[in-house]
């Protein structure tokens, strides 16, 4: 019984690698099923970083920033490594909207405290140029500078667990909800039969 | 190819959901008691065949099995899609809500299309060549026309069409010899196993 298959399988076997090795020297941007973007403020520079579902980057992506109305402030792409940055460009909430490859969209939003609490540690001037009043300002700075630092591999973790892939609760729970839609169709089925 | 929210216009979204539904209406209409589990078993491989990426070049994409579906069940692959593609929009977040009509006819018109082109060549007393090619032809083609089909929603709302069509196409050859391979082995199983439910193909 083998052997009657075994040519049969052997040529499907041969155009299977055959096809497949073209698909090795593509370089086309990566994608899945699902895309997020998140976002967070650094200073006075919005950051973003994209990824498909498995955590691939998503390279050269669209990145259009809106305000909460709704009206198209700026635009950018992301780089290899799925991250696009650019300065604030007003102070209000804004609304992140990442477009990939087919069909592919997210959105991320950040609310106006976020900006505003950014903003205002790094706004400060020093008032009437005092000695104490510069030291304080740069004691603030650096603070900042290693707050931030210290904190983007958290931001990094929190990034990651938005990008959680389905896992075995989700799974079980669709195949139990649909087995649960046929017993229920059974039944109803069963009933009409009876009448 | 699970298109997200907010990625189509209304009219697509409109248009998607009423072919969805006039397909989903005609295959319940087909449904009797006999096929409700057989029904139930697709649509759950369907929902979890999203699950399995194929790892081929830089790129991941993942089985659909819709032509495993289409031939089995013809149109009633319809609601079969429909449900599966609801839970995973739901658990999942794979595609949306809004998207689930336009999804679903993507997923579920080329399944029913290959049921008619090729169901034929699945029916007890053909040549085991030509069985394994329709199978296989109908694994193939169903993920083809789909990527047409999402490329072709995408044109409609706006993105230019052989780009965006070459490029789906182009990512999902590796899932459509894939799905072909797949088709063909469950199809070649069944007909060992339960030959009863290659027969009432009815083409």
């Amino acid at each position: 019984m083998f052997k009657k298959y075994y040519t049969g399988n052997r040529f499907y076997f041969l155009s299977f690698i055959l096809l497949m090795l073209p698909q090795t020297f593509y370089n086309q941007p990566a994608f899945a099923h699902k895309v997020t973007i998140f976002a967070w403020v650094e200073g006075d520079t919005i950051y973003t970083q994209s990824k498909f579902s498995k955590g691939r980057k998503a390279k050269g992506a669209l990145v259009t920033v809106f305000d909460m109305e709704g009206n198209r402030l700026l635009e950018g792409t992301t780089d290899e490594k799925g991250e696009c940055s650019f300065k604030i460009p007003q102070k209000t909430g804004l609304k992140v909207v990442l477009k990939a490859s087919m069909g592919h969209m997210a959105e991320w939003k950040i609310p106006v405290e976020e900006i505003a609490a950014a903003q205002a540690s790094q706004n400060k001037m020093p008032e009437a140029g005092g000695p104490t009043c510069f030291q304080r300002e740069e004691i603030r700075r650096l603070i900042d500078e290693s707050l931030d630092q210290k904190l983007s591999p958290i931001i990094n973790m929190l990034a990651n667990c938005q990008d959680r892939g389905p896992g075995i609760s989700e799974v079980m729970g669709g195949i139990g909800y649909i087995f649960g839609l046929v017993g229920v169709a059974l039944y109803f089925a069963n009933r009409r039969k009876k009448l | 190819m699970h298109i997200s929210e907010g990625v189509l216009s209304p009219a697509i979204l409109i248009g998607g959901a009423v072919v969805t539904m006039a397909g989903v209406a005609i295959g319940l209409k087909k449904v009797d008691n006999e096929n409700i589990p057989k029904m139930g078993i697709l649509s759950a491989a369907f929902f979890v065949a999203s699950l399995v990426h194929v790892p081929v070049g830089p790129s991941s994409v993942h089985l659909i099995l819709n032509g495993l579906l289409g031939l089995i069940l013809g149109w009633k692959a319809f609601p079969a899609i429909l449900v599966a593609l609801a839970l995973q929009a739901l658990l999942f977040q794979f595609g949306g809500i809004t998207t689930l009509g336009v999804n679903t006819m993507n997923m579920a018109l080329p399944a029913v299309i290959c049921y008619y082109l090729f169901g034929w060549g699945v029916k007890s007393g053909i040549k085991q060549r030509v069985f394994i090619t329709a199978a296989f032809a109908s694994g193939f083609c169903a993920v083809l026309v789909s990527s047409i089909l999402v490329g072709f929603s995408l044109y409609l709302t706006g993105e230019a069409f052989l780009p965006a069509a070459k490029l789906i196409v182009a990512a999902h050859l590796p899932v459509m010899i894939i799905e072909g391979i797949v088709t063909a082995a469950c199809i070649l199983f069944l007909k060992k196993v339960r030959p009863e439910l290659l027969e009432e193909i009815n083409v």
